[in-house]
């Protein structure tokens, strides 16, 4: 993916560029909204990091300039405000997802890889196939290998996160946002009680596990 | 009743009014005594002093005249001065205006209390007889009509069987004095019973003022840093004393929100530094191909995120405290809020050996918002978890209690937490004893306690039903939501 990251913090943005590089993207850099504005402008990305709080054009200014254009590459907006309502101007500006300071990386990137997912036509289909698992999101229904698995609604509608997301990494915060919403995090290891439990039921009778805890980030449905 | 008049009797404002009223009491009782010696006493001296000078005017007539001598001067002495009273006996024959004499009879005790009155002349003594029923008799007016009359008479005995008594009509003067004093005595009386009633009208003021001071105290004491003592504008003692309490309160709050504030700046300013370090330790832990340095540097990274955890919490709380969301919150019904959280911690429930229970009764709204409420009731339901042992139970209830109020509690069976440190756990990095081995920040209570506020429900901390285990009281946290206003 070809990434452009406006941010201010000149530490913090060689991080994440150095990060998301190591992830196998292409990185850019723009220290301030002007800058990040012409450069969204002139070249074709495939996703936006983009600070709330920029010198010379705030982010959601620039955020809105580029909607304004007709320009639909999708935008994490990252802020120091952590609040909900924020969160929710920031969405309504435009943003496609929201991130408060500090995050870690792997949130991070775990985030800009589901967007840039997001924005593929995909999204409209009525059946997610991942490997050997099946779902068809009408008839509510999980097959493996042609096997009927029966799963609760949330349970359910856990899976269906991890498989739109198949072969990327999925934070807790992400699963609890998109499968619970809810936008705090928990201080018990209650996401991962839920996904043991969806584990034994895909995982369990079959040779090759697909859900997989990736250390320090989230969880993976391996392909 | 009886421990009414105790607490009264503590009061010191009626004590004081009590006192007063007993002085009062005793000076009303010297002041009748003076009056009745000046008006009474002295009067019977001056009638005593006048009879003494009559009988030795007697005695010199019968030195002189005889026995008929004193038989006319009684008859003409009887003729112009009414209340002049005579009675001689001379050899059997009777003369006067007093029918007979009055008994006497010399008796120490009368003597002892004459003295005592102030009455000189020992000999004379006051009695009751019956005047001739005389109807227009002049000397008596202003005098209700009796049938006996109270008289201060002396007798000689001027020879063998010759005994003259000499005595004055006293009945005006003794029913005047006995006017005065039973004005004396109702003046008295009243004055006692009003000392009384204003002794108790000033305490019970007093008591309630002083009581509103003791309950600003207790209030503070329980954390509501906010409350102030009603002033009046007297400028009374009481009412400065208010004063000094409030400026003292200020100031405290002032205080607490200084150190707060600080907190709050050391936990913002320290975002920044600890969100690059820990970016720096998962991209260094990425790039190492060395699995025992990852895992150190993964260690690192978490409990890197575990301090800004930390302090997001606190810039939560803290912004929580400002209560700017307040108007942001929404009519919603709880139930939903409520079987979400149920259905999210069940299978933690279960894993953690707990049964788990949710009990919902009945249709309920309440002003909130969705995600705080949720984090609320989350943190309670953790918190639970956390601290009951393997056995133990777990209900979660919405009801409406009887006040009408919607709550919402989180019942279990674990050790609970003393009455005296239910207050104190509610407070930032607060933690118990017995927990400070377990992980958390001391902040979850305190959290839970922010959005009650900002809902303006009550967090309210008590014994639960006691578990398998009688050691423990078990735990019942509820948030308690003021009625909703029909808008």
């Amino acid at each position: 993916m070809r990434i452009l990251v406006v941010e201010d913090d000149e530490i913090a943005a060689e991080y994440v560029r150095k990060g998301l590089m190591e992830a196998g993207h292409v990185v850019d850099l723009a220290g301030d909204g002007e800058l990040g504005l012409e450069m969204a402008k002139s070249a074709d990305y495939d996703a936006l990091v983009l600070d709330r709080m920029l010198p010379k054009r705030d982010g959601l200014s620039l955020l809105s300039e580029l909607r304004d254009d007709g320009d639909s590459t999708p935008v994490l907006i990252l802020s120091a405000l952590g609040e909900v309502d924020q969160k929710v101007e920031g969405l309504r500006a435009g943003g496609d997802d929201y991130l408060a300071k500090p995050y870690s990386f792997a949130e991070l990137l775990a985030r800009v890889e589901a967007m840039g997912r997001r924005s593929d036509p995909t999204a409209a289909v009525t059946k997610l196939k991942a490997g050997d698992l099946e779902m068809d999101l009408l008839a509510r229904t999980v097959k493996r290998a042609d096997q009927k698995i029966l799963l609760q609604p949330r349970e359910f509608r856990l899976l269906e996160c991890l498989m739109r997301h198949a072969g990327k990494v999925v934070t807790r915060t992400m699963l609890l946002e998109k499968v619970w919403d809810y936008h705090f995090d928990p201080q018990t290891n209650v996401i991962d009680v839920h996904i043991s439990r969806l584990r034994a039921k895909i995982d369990k009778e079959f040779e090759t596990p697909m859900l997989h805890t990736v250390r320090g980030a989230g969880y993976r449905l391996q392909v | 009743m009886f421990t009414r008049l105790k607490r009264l009797y503590r009061n010191t404002i009626f004590r004081l009014s009590m006192i007063a009223a007993a002085q009062f009491a005793l000076l009303s009782l010297f002041m009748l005594g003076y009056i009745y010696y000046t008006t009474v006493v002295s009067e019977l001296n001056r009638v005593d002093i006048e009879i003494s000078s009559e009988l030795e005017d007697f005695a010199k007539i019968h030195s002189v005249l005889g026995p008929n001598g004193v038989h006319e001067q009684v008859i003409l002495s009887m003729l112009p001065v009414r209340d002049s009273l005579y009675a001689y006996s001379y050899q059997g024959l009777p003369t006067g205006n007093l029918e007979s004499l009055p008994p006497f009879s010399d008796n120490g005790k009368y003597n002892f209390l004459a003295t005592l009155f102030g009455l000189n002349n020992l000999n004379a003594r006051t009695f009751v007889y019956s005047p001739f029923s005389d109807n227009d008799d002049t000397t008596n007016i202003g005098v209700e009509k009796k049938t006996t009359h109270r008289a201060r008479g002396q007798y000689i005995k001027l020879a063998e069987n010759e005994f003259l008594f000499v005595a004055r009509d006293v009945e005006r003067l003794m029913v005047k004095s006995e006017r005065i004093t039973r004005s004396l005595i109702i003046a008295m009386v009243i004055a006692i019973a009003m000392g009384l009633l204003s002794g108790l009208f000033v305490a019970s003021r007093f008591t309630r003022r002083v009581g509103r001071l003791n309950k600003l105290a207790t209030d503070v004491r329980s954390g509501d840093l906010q409350r102030r003592a009603p002033r009046d504008a007297s400028g009374d003692e009481l009412d400065v004393l208010a004063e000094h309490l409030n400026d003292m309160l200020d100031h405290i709050n002032h205080l607490m929100q200084a150190m707060r504030y600080a907190g709050d700046s050391i936990a913002h300013d320290l975002r920044s530094p600890l969100t690059r370090l820990k970016t720096r330790l998962e991209s260094a832990a990425m790039e190492t191909k060395d699995e025992a340095v990852r895992d150190t540097l993964l260690r690192s990274s978490d409990d890197a995120s575990e301090l800004l955890r930390t302090f997001e919490s606190v810039l939560h709380i803290a912004r929580l405290e400002t209560g700017d969301r307040r108007e942001l919150l929404l009519p919603l019904n709880p139930k939903v809020v409520i079987e979400d959280i149920a259905e999210l911690y069940e299978p933690s429930c279960e894993d953690a050996g707990l049964d788990f229970a949710l009990e919902i009764e009945g249709k309920h709204m309440v002003r909130a918002d969705r995600g705080l409420l949720s984090q609320a009731v989350s943190n309670l339901v953790e918190n639970a978890i956390k601290y009951t042992p393997r056995g133990g139970a777990i209900t979660l209830r919405l009801r409406k209690i009887r006040s009408g109020r919607v709550e919402i509690s989180v019942t279990d069976t674990g050790p609970g937490i003393p009455p005296d440190e239910r207050q104190r756990v509610k407070e930032r990095f607060v933690r118990l004893e017995k927990s400070r081995t377990l992980p958390g920040s001391g902040l979850g209570l305190s959290l839970v306690d922010a959005i009650a506020d900002l809902h303006r429900a009550k967090f309210v901390l008590s014994d639960g039903p006691g578990g398998p285990d009688s050691r423990m009281p078990g735990l019942r946290a509820a948030l308690v939501f003021p009625r909703m206003k029909k808008t």
